[in-house]
C-alpha cells in the first residue's frame, strides 16, 4: 500500500532529526579543546589521544560489549522459548511466572542491585562476568518476553494446528512456522536488551567484580570528578562503528533468500 | 477436542505436551531462582529494622510501612505518576504514529529506519542527555538559534524545567513504543485495510476499527515498557530538571546512599510494585485486550 | 541477516574466552577501587612503569556502594581504597581495613599535619590523607548585585531562580543550620526541622540542585551564584578569574579523601608502593593540580603551579570555624532525608 502524501515520511524524518541532534553536539564537542562543555575553546584531537591512552577504558568497552551481547542472547532464548512455550502449554501458574519475569522492569534498579548482591553473596556465586550476565538477562528479558508476546497475540494459531495435522513435529512447527513469524519482535526486543545491558550503570556497579569493568560504570563514577570530553570522544568512536556495522548488515541482508521472501509465502 | 479420537492422534497430544513444556523450563527456572529470589530477599527487608549508622538487623517492624504514610513521600508517588503520565502519553504521540508509519515503509527501508533508532540508543544515555543540555542551557544552541532568527532576545531558561524533564524522558523511553508498535503493525496485512476503503469506510473509520485494534497489543506492550520505567528513572529528572523534580526513585536512592536506610527503601520499592501493577491491571481491564491475559 | 547475527556470535564467543583468561602479569596487580579520574593518567601510567605493578581502576559512584562491596568482599578483593571521610569512620568501625605500617611508607611525614588526627582516624593509624576540600560560595559579580559574604546571602530576593547548589543532603540542610547558629552534626530533632523551614525560604532562589559540574553552569551564565565543591571552585576560577569565591562567615563544612588499605586485601604490598608513590612532592603536586582539591601533602605545596596555589592550598587564617561533616544517628538521618526531600520539592515549585 502506498502512501498516498508525503507528510508521514516527512513526521519520520523530522523525528528523526530531532533524535539525532544531541548526538551530533556530543560528537561535535569531542573535539573541545577545553575540558568544560559551556566553553568552545577550539578544534582539538586531545580527547582520543588520551582515549587511546587509557587501557582500562577500552577494557571496559570490550567488556561491556561482551556482556551486551551475552545477555541479549540469552534473553532472547530464554524469553521466546518462554512466550511461545505458554501459548501452547496452557499452565495455571503461566501467569504468575509471567507476572515474575517482568517485575525486573518495574523497580527502580538501585534496590535491584542491592538485593542482587546479597541474594548472589549468599548463594556464593562468583562476582564477575556470571552474576553480570545473570543480573542482566534477569532484566532483558521482560523486553523479549511482552514483544513476542504481544505478537503472538495477533498470530493465527490455526496455521500451527493445520501443521501439526500434516504431521509436522511441534519442534519443526515452531521452527518453520512461528519462528520466521515472531522474528522481528525477538530481533526488536534483542536490540533493546543490547541497549539496556550496555547502558545499565546502577546494577552492575553493585554485582560486577574485582576484575570486571564495565563502560557504563566508568562514565558514571567519574561525575563526582567531572566528566570529561574524552567520554564524548569514546561515545563518537562507538557511533561510527555501530553506523558503519549497521550499513554493513544492511548491504548483507539485501539477500534474495531471506525472511522477506518467506513472510511472503504466508 | 471430544471424546472419540483415534488412538494415534491423542498419542501426538501427549508428546506435543513434552515437547513445548521444556520450552517453558527455562524460563520458569531462571526467574524462579534468579527474580523470585532475590525479590522474596527485597520483600522481607521491608519489615526489618534499620541499624543505627549501617545495615540491619534482625527485628520484624511495620515502623517503614508507617513512614511511607509521610505527606511528603506521598506527594513524591503522585508526582512520580504524574510523570510517568505525562511522559507515556507524549510517547504514544510520537511513537505510535511513528511505528505505524515505519511499518508501511518498504522492506529495505525499514531495516534503515530500526538501525538508524537503535544505533544512538546504544550510546550512553547519560552522554545524550548531555548533548540537551547543550541544546536547551543559557546561551545554549537553542537559544543562539531562536536569538538568531530574531523570535527571542534573551535566553529562554529551559533547562532544568518540567519541560525539561519530559523531554529527557520522551527522548530517552521513545524507542520503546516505537518498536512496540512497529512488531505489531509490521504484520498488518494491508489488504483488509484496502478493503474496508473499497467498501466505502472513511480513512478514520477504518483507521479505528482495523488499524487500532490489531495494533493495540503492540500499543499495550508500549505503554507497559514505557510508564514503568518513567516511574522508576530518577537521573532523567536529575539532569535534566536540576534534581528538583523529586521521584520515587530519587527517594529510594537517598534512603539506600545517603540515609542508610534499606528497609524503608525496600519497603518503598515494594509499595512502587505493588501500585505500578495496579496501574497496568486497571490499564488492561480499560482496553478490554483479552488476548494478552496473563501480563499481569 | 542471520549470517551476520552468527558471525557477531561468534566472534564475542571468542573475545569472552580472551578476556576471560586473567592474565597474570609479573609484578603483580594493585586493584585500586576509587572515583574515576581521580589520578592523571601519566601518574598511573608512570607507576607501573617504575614498578612493574599493573593497576587495576575499579570504581564506585557512592562512598555508600563502597562499603557495600567491600562487606559482600569481607575486606578482600581491593587492595587500596580512596573514599570520604565520614564512610572510612563506618568502615574502620566495622573492622574493614587494616592499621598501616608506618615503615612501610618513607614519605608520610610529608603529609600536612592541618589534615591528620581527625574524627574518623584521630591516631592516624588506618589513613593516609588525599585532597581535602571545602564548600564555598562562588558568584559571579556581573550578574550579582549584592555583595555576598555568607550563607545567608543567598536567600536575598535578588538572586531568584539564578543560585546552584551541589546534592550533598549535609551540606545544604547544614547551611541553613549554620545560619541558624547550630553545628552540622547536630542530633537534635527540632533543630534540624528548624533548618528545614529556613532552607524553604531558600527554594524559590534555586535554579539547580547537582553535583556533577556544577561550574558548568556559573560558567554558562546559567546561576549567577552558587555552592560548590573545591574542585568545581579551582575548575570556575580558572575559566572565569573574575569570579569571586566567598568563605561564608557563619561557618563552613570541610571534608577529607583518604587513603586505606581493607582488612583482607590480596597485594598490599602494592598498595604501600602506590601511597609512598604518590606522597613524592612532584607526584602530590601533578595529582593535585589535575583533581583540583586542596593539597593534603605539604612537601608538594611549594611544587604547585602558581596559576593553581591560590585554589589547592588553604587561606593563612582558615583554622577559625571549619567543622567536619560526621555520620548522625538514625533519627537524625531519617530528619535530614525528609526535609531535604521537601526541601527539593519546593524548589521545583518555580
Amino acid at each position: 500500500m502506498k502512501n498516498r502524501t508525503k507528510l508521514p515520511n516527512i513526521f519520520l524524518g523530522v523525528v528523526t532529526v530531532v533524535f539525532y541532534l544531541p548526538i551530533l553536539l556530543v560528537i561535535l564537542y569531542s573535539f573541545n579543546e577545553s575540558r568544560i562543555s559551556s566553553v568552545w575553546e577550539g578544534f582539538s584531537l586531545k580527547w582520543y589521544a588520551e582515549l587511546f591512552r587509557d587501557k582500562a577504558l577500552l577494557e571496559a568497552l570490550m567488556n561491556s560489549i561482551v556482556l551486551a551481547v551475552l545477555s541479549s542472547l540469552a534473553a532472547a532464548v530464554i524469553g521466546t522459548l518462554g512466550s511461545v512455550g505458554m501459548t501452547r502449554v496452557k499452565l495455571r501458574t503461566n501467569g504468575l511466572i509471567e507476572y515474575i519475569s517482568t517485575l525486573p522492569i518495574m523497580i527502580p534498579e538501585i534496590i535491584l542491585g542491592i538485593v542482587f548482591l546479597t541474594f548472589f553473596s549468599l548463594i556464593s556465586l562468583p562476582f564477575g562476568m556470571t552474576t553480570l550476565l545473570i543480573a542482566h538477562t534477569a532484566f532483558c528479558i521482560p523486553y523479549v518476553f511482552i514483544l513476542v508476546k504481544a505478537r503472538l497475540a495477533g498470530m493465527d494459531k490455526s496455521l500451527i494446528e493445520a501443521a501439526r495435522d500434516l504431521g509436522a513435529s511441534e519442534f519443526r512447527a515452531f521452527l518453520d512456522i512461528t519462528l520466521p513469524l515472531i522474528f522481528p519482535a525477538i530481533a526488536s526486543g534483542m536490540l533493546l536488551s543490547f541497549a539496556m545491558s550496555l547502558d545499565d550503570v546502577v546494577i552492575s556497579i553493585f554485582v560486577t567484580g574485582v576484575n570486571t569493568n564495565t563502560l557504563p560504570l566508568k562514565i558514571y563514577t567519574q561525575l563526582k570528578t567531572g566528566v570529561t570530553p574524552k567520554m564524548n570522544a569514546l561515545c563518537t568512536l562507538m557511533f561510527i562503528v555501530t553506523f558503519l556495522l549497521g550499513v554493513l548488515s544492511v548491504y548483507i541482508g539485501k539477500n534474495p533468500n531471506s525472511n522477506h521472501q518467506k513472510e511472503e509465502r504466508l | 477436542m471430544n471424546e472419540i479420537v483415534p488412538r494415534n492422534v491423542k498419542h501426538k497430544d501427549n508428546r506435543r505436551l513434552g515437547i513445548s513444556v521444556l520450552s517453558l523450563l527455562p524460563l520458569y527456572i531462571f526467574t524462579l531462582l534468579f527474580v523470585a529470589g532475590p525479590l522474596v530477599y527485597m520483600f522481607i527487608l521491608s519489615f526489618m529494622q534499620r541499624a543505627e549508622v549501617w545495615g540491619v538487623v534482625n527485628e520484624f517492624t511495620l515502623k517503614n510501612y508507617a513512614g511511607i504514610a509521610e505527606p511528603i513521600y506521598l506527594k513524591t508517588f503522585l508526582e512520580s505518576f504524574k510523570l510517568a503520565i505525562i511522559s507515556t502519553l507524549s510517547i504514544i504521540l510520537i511513537g505510535y504514529p511513528f511505528g505505524y508509519f515505519m511499518a508501511k515503509l518498504s522492506a529495505v527501508w525499514r531495516k534503515r529506519m530500526m538501525l538508524l533508532l537503535m544505533i544512538p540508543f546504544w550510546i550512553s544515555s547519560l552522554i545524550r542527555l548531555y548533548g540537551w543540555i547543550i541544546i536547551f542551557r543559557a546561551n545554549g544552541v537553542l537559544d543562539k538559534v531562536l536569538m538568531g532568527i530574531g523570535i527571542t532576545d534573551a535566553p529562554l531558561k529551559l533547562l532544568y524545567t518540567y519541560p525539561a524533564v519530559v523531554v529527557g524522558m520522551v527522548y530517552s523511553l521513545l524507542p520503546f513504543m516505537i518498536f512496540s508498535v512497529y512488531a505489531s503493525a509490521e504484520k498488518l496485512d494491508w489488504s483488509i485495510i484496502e478493503a474496508a476503503r473499497d467498501l466505502g469506510a472513511t480513512r478514520w473509520k477504518a483507521f479505528l476499527t482495523i488499524t487500532l485494534k490489531l495494533t493495540l497489543p503492540g500499543l499495550l506492550s508500549g505503554v507497559v515498557l514505557t510508564f514503568i520505567p518513567s516511574m522508576g528513572l530518577f537521573f532523567i529528572a536529575d539532569i535534566m530538571g536540576g534534581n528538583k523534580v523529586v521521584l520515587v526513585g530519587n527517594v529510594i536512592q537517598e534512603q539506600l546512599m545517603k540515609a542508610h536506610n534499606w528497609p524503608f527503601a525496600a519497603a518503598l520499592s515494594v509499595v512502587l510494585m505493588i501500585l505500578t501493577s495496579l496501574m497496568i491491571l486497571l490499564y488492561r481491564k480499560i482496553t478490554h485486550v483479552k488476548d494478552l491475559e496473563g501480563l499481569v | 541477516m542471520k549470517k551476520l547475527f552468527a558471525g557477531i556470535i561468534a566472534l564475542s564467543l571468542c573475545l569472552v574466552l580472551i578476556t576471560g583468561c586473567t592474565a597474570t602479569k609479573a609484578g603483580g596487580t594493585l586493584t585500586l577501587f576509587t572515583w574515576e579520574g581521580m589520578f592523571p593518567q601519566e601518574v598511573l601510567d608512570g607507576f607501573t612503569k617504575e614498578t612493574g605493578i599493573a593497576i587495576n581502576y575499579n570504581n564506585f559512584d557512592f562512598d555508600e556502594t563502597m562499603l557495600a562491596k567491600l562487606e559482600a568482599a569481607k575486606g578482600g578483593d581491593y587492595d587500596l581504597v580512596i573514599a570520604d571521610d565520614y564512610i572510612i569512620e563506618t568502615v574502620i568501625a566495622e573492622g574493614l581495613a587494616q592499621k598501616l605500617d608506618k615503615s612501610r611508607i618513607k614519605n608520610f611525614a610529608n603529609i600536612n599535619p592541618v589534615y591528620q588526627g581527625q574524627f574518623y582516624d584521630p591516631k592516624d593509624e588506618y589513613t593516609v590523607p588525599y585532597g581535602a576540600g571545602v564548600q564555598t560560595i562562588v558568584f559571579n559579580p556581573d550578574l550579582v548585585k549584592i555583595d555576598i559574604k555568607g550563607y545567608k546571602d543567598l536567600f536575598d530576593p535578588a538572586l531568584k531562580d539564578s543560585v546552584g547548589v551541589i546534592a550533598n543532603y549535609r551540606v545544604i540542610n547544614g547551611l541553613a543550620l549554620k545560619v541558624l547558629g547550630e553545628s552540622y552534626n547536630t542530633e537534635d530533632v527540632s533543630k534540624i526541622e528548624a533548618a528545614g523551614k529556613k532552607l524553604l525560604e531558600l527554594a524559590p532562589n534555586i535554579r539547580v540542585i547537582k553535583d556533577d559540574n556544577l561550574q558548568d553552569d556559573l560558567i554558562s551564565g546559567e546561576i549567577s551564584a552558587a555552592v560548590m565543591y573545591t574542585s568545581q571552585v579551582t575548575a570556575a576560577k580558572l575559566a572565569n578569574p573574575n569570579l569571586k569565591v566567598v568563605y561564608p562567615q557563619e561557618g563552613i563544612g570541610f571534608g577529607i579523601m583518604a587513603n586505606f588499605i581493607p582488612s583482607k586485601a590480596p597485594n598490599a604490598d602494592a598498595a604501600y608502593e602506590f601511597i609512598d608513590y604518590i606522597l613524592r612532592p612532584e607526584i602530590s603536586a601533578q595529582c593535585f593540580e589535575w583533581l583540583g582539591y586542596y593539597s593534603t601533602n605539604l612537601a608538594a605545596d611549594e611544587k604547585i603551579n602558581d596559576a593553581y596555589k591560590e585554589f589547592l592550598t588553604l587561606p593563612a587564617d582558615f583554622k577559625g570555624n571549619g567543622e567536619m561533616i560526621r555520620t548522625v544517628g538514625a533519627e537524625a538521618e531519617e530528619a535530614h532525608t525528609r526535609v531535604w526531600t521537601e526541601f527539593k520539592a519546593a524548589a521545583g515549585q518555580n
